[in-house]
């Protein structure tokens, strides 16, 4: 944490443990989305087993960190900057285990399409999967370093995913209408996209909580009203 | 008169469009013997609402309470200046009436201090002095609403005239606030008034001040950032003599602008 130290140590330790499980959470599910795509475009089923039971890791951090905050809630009664910065690290570790829930799926998917012959715009999945995987990156990299405007500069970003998502789905269609026998596996990539695209709104809530937690600010949450804009 | 020199130099409230304070103080400073304890304090404590004081031990939140009640008057070497206006008057104008002060401003201590009598004359006392009741019939009536404001009613009815020392701390304190609020104050202030009390104790207290702050204006000394959080609307922080942040009790305690205000309230140094 920028801030400086506690009069009372174990404090100022508790909440470093907090950051250290968050990022640790965050490594893992950057991973997880690489490692599913990666899974997909290799046909490796292995990865994609290795995925699947990867998220486990990821959601016993997410108890974890759940469990520690509600004992600091309880134990530290913390004010100000600490209130903000544990409530911000609950709702990024529900956040990053969303994530990792989406990667799960998206190798589960890929376990799958690795049965039937190679069909779909794996390359544009791959491209897509990049942009969240950095955007993961980028936005954990500010929580660590506490940096509130890299924060707000990478939550744009979010806008470049939906765009490349709304042109990887009528890419998807379009393989669909000119040959229906793929339709079954096309339909498995809507799905890949679509789980890629939510994996880059956790990354943008995170960046926005991130941003709540160092200035204590809300920014306009883009992401919170499901069925407010076009969902695809 | 005083009144109309002052109401010059009032910040009209018309012009601000803020709720009127009870009590607006402006570059108030006190000093011990030569040491300087507050400088150039200026808090506006707004009517019907509950301000809470906050900071470090010495930091002068004490000595702030003791000049809205003129008690810094009985401190050898202890000089004040400012103004603190109460009804458009400064109250810290040597010729303002200390006695008629008091019974606008009551105070409320740390230790429950109930006089050594019984619980009836620890209430009826100040109203006696101060000329509030006509007969025995009128001072029964306000030594039973006062007890029942202070939420100690039910408990002492039928042992009024046994000593005010033999009840619990807690009861104590509620006898000292249903002292201080038998002659009708517009104020009160409480230095640390739960510091020596139980949890239980201590919520009776800040559910009273919750009920008191319809009828009266609160000022509250504690060291209990939870507490602070928890009765006043809103919070000054004093260091070092000033006070360095004041605003809505919510935003001091979400995301405080001064770093010594987040420094103090998470417990780390200032
Ligand atoms: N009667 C006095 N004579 C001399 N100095 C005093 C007196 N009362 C207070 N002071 C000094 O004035 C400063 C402010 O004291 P004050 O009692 O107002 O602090 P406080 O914020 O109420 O502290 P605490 O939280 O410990 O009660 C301190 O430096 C204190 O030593
Ligand atoms: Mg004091």
């Amino acid at each position: 944490m920028a801030a400086d130290s506690h009069i009372v140590k174990s404090y100022t330790a508790e909440l470093d443990q907090l950051t250290t499980m968050i990022a640790e959470m965050g490594g893992l599910a950057e991973a997880a989305v690489a490692d599913a795509t990666l899974a997909l475009r290799r046909r490796d089923s292995d990865l994609a087993q290795r995925v699947i039971e990867g998220d486990r890791k990821i959601d016993a951090l997410e108890a974890q960190v759940a469990s520690n905050v509600v004992r600091m809630l309880a134990l530290r009664q913390p004010m100000a900057t600490d209130l903000r910065t544990i409530v911000a690290a609950l709702k990024i570790a529900g956040d990053l285990e969303r994530a990792g829930d989406y990667a799960k799926n998206i190798a589960k998917r890929s376990l799958i399409l690795n049965q039937s012959p190679v069909t779909g715009p794996i390359s544009a999945i791959a491209n897509l999967s990049q942009m969240v995987a950095a955007m993961l990156h980028e936005v954990l990299d500010a929580y660590v370093a506490g940096d509130a405007d890299v924060a707000e500069r990478v939550r744009d970003r979010d806008e470049d995913i939906d765009a490349a998502h709304t042109s990887l789905f009528r890419e998807l269609l379009t393989y669909m209408m000119e040959d229906p026998r793929t339709i079954t596996a096309c339909t498995h990539m809507v799905f890949i996209a679509k789980n890629l695209e939510r994996v880059g709104d956790h990354a943008t809530n995170i960046a926005e909580n991130l941003v709540y937690q160092v200035r204590g600010e809300h920014l306009i949450d883009r992401h919170v009203v499901p069925g407010e804009r076009n969902e695809l | 008169m005083l009144d109309t020199l002052k109401a010059t130099t009032l910040p009209s409230t018309e012009v601000t469009g803020l709720p009127t304070p009870m009590l607006s103080a402006h570059d108030v400073c006190v000093s011990y013997s030569g040491k300087q304890a507050l400088f150039d304090v200026s808090l506006d404590i707004p009517q019907n609402e509950v301000t809470a004081l906050i900071g470090p031990s010495g930091c002068g939140k004490s000595t702030f309470l003791r000049c809205i009640n003129r008690m810094n008057d009985v401190i050898d070497g202890c000089v004040t200046s400012g103004t603190i206006l109460m009804d458009g008057r400064n109250i810290l104008e040597p010729s303002e009436d200390v006695v008629q002060l008091r019974q606008k401003v009551g105070m409320v201590f740390q230790k429950p201090n109930p006089f050594p009598k019984s619980i009836f004359e620890n209430i009826a006392y100040g109203p006696r002095i101060h000329g509030l009741a006509n007969d025995k019939t009128e001072l029964d009536g306000i030594v039973e609403v006062s007890l029942e404001r202070a939420g100690l009613w039910k408990e002492v009815k039928d042992r009024l005239n046994q000593p005010g020392t033999g009840l619990s701390g807690g009861q104590q304190q509620r006898l000292c606030i249903a002292r201080a609020i038998a002659v009708s104050p517009d104020v009160v202030l409480m230095d640390e008034p739960c510091s020596a009390l139980d949890p239980i104790a201590t919520a009776r207290i800040e559910e009273l001040i919750d009920e008191l702050r319809e009828k009266f204006t609160i000022v509250i000394v504690t060291h209990s950032m939870q507490q602070a959080a928890r009765v006043s609307t809103q919070t000054a922080f004093f260091h070092m003599g000033y006070v360095v942040e004041v605003g809505a009790t919510e935003k001091i305690f979400t995301n405080p602008e001064d770093p010594r205000t987040n420094g103090y309230i998470t417990g780390r140094f200032g």
